[in-house]
């Protein structure tokens, strides 16, 4: 018998898997009508137009249809639904309301609706201008949303096998089976949700997930507007409109993949904003085929030269794309990756799996059928044309994409490896190291080619003019170079040759655009762009090979741990522990950890750490600032855990970046008040509170105020001396005496009356005592403080660069084509 | 032949190189006893955490010093020594991955990555020493 359960709402739910379903069969239905369209356009072409129109009405209902799924799961989370698995997975009555869109994408359902979403609204701008090549392009796009559509679905064929999931699924039905499903008013103890991964919890996480699957969505457009070319067999009216969309993703997915590095930089604690983590490399890769395909396609406006190249590298763009879902979604990466997500069941792999084929297939099936007939250029191009060096420096992105994604899929590929040489081939055990040896050649060669090329003209160029102006070029960025060289002290030669790099493009790039374009806006945009790379890699350089731990011991106290005392101490003490209202000198600065505070609308804990920086003359104080890292201590579910937030005080020239990695549990505060036994022997040293004890011997010459001799006593001291973190060195001497056979003790303590310490027995056959000691109530925090030097050159590059981008776009928007 | 062929030619030979060079440094998973083979090289480790052994972490006492113990694939149990601070949800991994090196019986790492059954999407935590 059907069990009635008693407080669901499920309308919403069967409203919004309805929506889902006609999103699908109207996606199918439109690329339908768009085929037939495209394909009776010379035979019939009055039925092309019919078709043509059921295409949009295919396409409007679709878009309708998402917007519908959207907001019925906006429903959904916002009235806290916790029947619905999604809600109750990723949401919770605390979660504050600007928080709520990000659970769209912490889910794999989410992720696919915002990547559909995005399509649609791409897909109905695209609608109303492609004019001569809409049939085409929307076939191919509404073809997309199909395979899109279908991740949504949620048709179950048998216990594992399943064709998408649905994001209405009910929690019942996902825990098939749980006791608590068999009382009809199971709602009544579900009274909230799992909640949101805190690491989302951040602004960063609110505006970067939608800017990067809208960089996604867009690259579909250049590679449909591709295909239609190939499909129409006319190359010549597709260049215009992939130049501009292929801008704009260049820009959108570039700003995407920034913000990603951002919110890594403001809220992830690995110390940065770039790891070459899989996630990351994954939407990196396909934005350099993107900018690869972009520079060739001009190439092929202007000269007619390297259609083929670019026509494969536009659906190589899309392909990487799927590729990175099927990286990061699949679980695929497993192990490697910090971001990676859990393995949603072996029907996702297959699924995308052959989307990626059928998308591949489609394209190299229609590249082989128009083989014969895609655009060529017999003649050989002059060495000094730009589009010769144009065409090097895409082709060298190319091959920086392919070394990245060889590296990054190494679980992908690493069973084959195993299976043919027997080794289990791991990711390399220092990635950045790995990635950056290799890159920053591509870095190098990029740069250069990117300030070069603009002093070249297409077709041929006067040779002896541009080495003139180069010469005059580099010797500016010469002088630069070993300006900032000096300054920063960059000694390693290929960063010092990177330095220069980019040296060079920034000189070139503004040289270019003031005497050369005399600083007309609309033709600047390559100029700007370029600009704006040279800037990011300066950036980039500046930032990390200055990178600066500041948080070491600097105590002047080498804590002998372990047998290991020489090795790589610098390494393994970059974390410092801060007493409550001590101050500790960490780089320039005096820093001192002043205590937590919670407030009751925020789960977090913020550390107020005090910084000040004293003049090293005069000794006055120069700056201070105080800085909040916080963390969520015991979050929700996670007992005993932490996750920490950084903070970080940005001066124009450099940020210090500081956050906590671990602090006293609260509620275990009071132990520390109690006596701590140690055992040990003459010469032993043990650590205490803010410093350490050493046991240096007994004497029986007792010296204390609280002691009286009496004849028949046996009295010892323990000659300790307590060496404070301050540098400071106290004698402690406790007493143990034996009078009439029972023990006695005397404590001893220091001045400040913080350390008791207690000689509860002696072991004169070990040569050593038992010591108690007792220290007070101490609050701490143990952190890390980084320096990075000039970050923000980094981020106004980015911004620079997508300056530069949205200015083509609009160059190229509002220039008319000559005919 | 085309001058742009041959620098294509020069690129695509460089780009192997570089390649079948990088090959080098790929890591390879191992087990404690095969780590141990090769004393101070740095491998990558799988396992779990070993039950019913202790956890050492004291930043009273060294905040850059953690000490625990892992079981490996092959079910050797080895003291892991990590240097920095403890990862906070160790406990309650499923599985870590390690990076380092074995000095005698001592497994020192500078890397461990865990995997929780966590409800979380995003169920992996890294952490490294290096800043």
């Amino acid at each position: 018998m059907e069990t009635l359960y008693i407080g669901e709402h499920l309308g919403p739910g069967q409203l919004g898997h309805f929506f889902a379903i006609l999103s699908f069969v109207a996606a199918l239905f439109s690329a339908f009508s768009y085929f037939r369209s495209a394909n009776t356009e010379n035979t019939d072409p009055q039925g092309s137009a019919s078709w043509l129109t059921l295409g949009r009405n295919g396409f409007v209902v679709h878009s309708a249809a998402v917007m519908g799924v959207f907001f019925t799961l906006y429903y959904i989370i916002t009235n806290h639904l916790f029947e619905y698995h999604y809600a109750w997975k990723h949401s919770d009555l605390s979660l504050s309301s600007k928080y709520l869109l990000s659970c769209f994408w912490e889910g794999q359902e989410g992720s696919f609706l915002l990547w559909s979403f995005w399509h649609s609204v791409l897909g109905m701008v695209v609608m109303f201008t492609a004019k001569k090549m809409e049939s085409r392009v929307m076939a191919v796009i509404a073809l997309v949303q199909v395979a899109l559509a279908t991740m949504l679905l949620g048709f179950y064929l048998g216990p594992d096998i399943n064709i998408g999931s649905s994001p209405f699924i009910l929690l019942r039905d996902k825990m098939v089976g749980a006791p608590i499903f068999s009382q009809p008013n199971y709602m009544e103890f579900i009274k909230d949700g799992n909640g949101l991964n805190i690491l989302l919890q951040n602004y960063w996480m609110v505006i970067h997930p939608p800017v990067l699957f809208l960089g996604f969505s867009a690259t579909l457009i250049p590679f449909a507007y591709t295909i239609a070319a190939i499909w129409k067999n006319d190359y010549k009216e597709w260049i215009k409109p992939t130049w501009i969309w292929s801008l704009f993703a260049g820009a959108v997915l570039g700003t995407g993949i920034m913000m990603g590095g951002a919110w890594a930089y403001e809220s992830l604690t690995f110390g940065g904003y770039w790891a070459w983590d899989p996630v990351e490399n994954a939407s990196l890769v396909p934005w350099l085929t993107l900018i690869a395909a972009l520079h060739t396609l001009i190439v092929f406006k202007v000269t007619g030269r390297a259609y083929i190249m670019t026509a494969i590298m536009f659906i190589l763009t899309y392909g990487l794309i799927w590729y990175s879902t099927f990286l990061t979604r699949t679980g695929v990466l497993g192990d490697t990756s910090v971001h990676s997500f859990t393995g949603e069941g072996q029907s996702l792999y297959w699924h995308l799996l052959i989307v990626i084929l059928v998308l591949i297939g489609i394209s190299k099936a229609l590249l082989i059928a128009r083989w014969k007939s895609l655009p060529r250029v017999k003649s050989e191009e002059q060495v000094s044309s730009r589009e010769f060096w144009m065409f090097i420096g895409s082709f060298v992105l190319l091959l920086s994409a392919v070394q990245i994604i060889i590296s990054t899929s190494i679980p992908v590929w690493a069973p084959l490896a195993k299976w043919i040489s027997g080794k289990e081939i791991a990711p390399p055990v220092d990635p950045v190291a790995h990635y950056n040896s290799i890159q920053v050649w591509v870095a190098i060669v990029i740069a250069l080619l990117s300030a070069a090329v603009l002093y070249l003209k297409f077709k041929t160029s006067d040779t002896r003019l541009f080495w003139k102006r180069i010469t005059i070029v580099a010797a500016i960025s010469t002088v630069l170079t070993l300006i900032i060289g000096f300054t920063q002290k960059i000694s390693m030669a290929q960063y010092a040759v990177l330095l220069f790099a980019c040296s060079f493009t920034i000189v070139a790039t503004i040289n270019y655009a003031i005497s050369i374009q005399k600083g007309k806006l609309m033709k600047l945009g390559a100029s700007v762009s370029h600009l704006g790379f040279g800037l990011s890699l300066m950036g980039i350089l500046l930032s990390s090979y200055n990178k600066e731990v500041i948080s070491y011991n600097t105590t002047g106290v080498i804590i002998p741990y372990g047998e290991d005392k020489m090795e790589n101490i610098r390494e393994s003490m970059q974390n410092v522990i801060l007493y409550k209202n001590i101050t500790v000198p960490m780089g320039e600065y005096d820093v001192t950890y002043l205590g937590d505070s919670i407030s009751a609308n925020d789960p977090r804990t913020f550390y107020k750490v005090y910084y000040e920086r004293r003049d090293s003359v005069t000794g006055k104080v120069v700056e201070s600032f105080t800085l909040y890292p916080d963390a969520f201590v015991n979050p929700k579910g996670q007992e005993g855990g932490m996750s920490a937030n950084p903070d970080s005080k940005h001066y124009l020239t450099k940020d210090v970046f500081t956050y906590v990695t671990s602090v006293i549990d609260p509620s275990k505060r009071e132990d520390t008040n109690t006596y701590k036994k140690h055992v040990m022997q003459i010469g032993d040293t043990v650590f205490v509170n803010r410093g350490y004890v050493i046991f240096r011997g007994f004497s029986t010459s007792v010296d204390n105020p609280h002691y009286t001799p009496e004849p028949g006593d046996i009295a010892v001291t323990a000659q300790l001396t307590l060496k404070s973190l301050g540098g400071d060195s106290m004698r402690v001497a406790p007493v143990y005496y034996i009078r009439n056979n029972f023990e006695n003790y005397i404590e001893d303590t220091v001045a400040d009356k913080r350390t008791y310490v207690r000689l509860s027995k002696i072991l004169p056959e070990q040569n050593g005592a038992e010591l108690m000691i007792r220290q007070p109530d101490e609050d701490y925090v143990v952190m890390k403080a980084i320096l990075f030097p000039y970050i923000n050159v980094l981020w106004l590059g980015i911004i620079v660069m997508v300056i530069g981008f949205f200015l083509s776009m609009a160059n190229r928007i509002t220039k008319k084509e000559k005919k | 032949m085309k001058k742009s062929h041959i620098v294509l030619l020069v690129l695509v030979a460089a780009a192997v190189t570089i390649i079948v060079s990088m090959f080098g440094d790929f890591s390879t998973y191992e087990t404690f006893a095969s780590a141990a083979q090769d004393q101070g090289k740095q491998y990558h480790v799988i396992g779990e955490l070993a039950k019913g052994k202790s956890m050492e972490y004291d930043p009273l006492k060294d905040p850059n010093h953690f000490s625990f113990y892992v079981q490996d694939k092959s079910g050797q149990v080895s003291q892991v020594v990590f240097k920095g601070a403890k990862p906070t949800d160790i406990e309650k991994s499923e599985q870590i991955v390690m990076t380092g090196y074995m000095r005698g019986d001592v497994f020192h790492c500078n890397k461990i990555q865990m995997k929780c059954p966590s409800k979380y999407e995003n169920d992996q935590v890294a952490v490294a020493n290096q800043g």
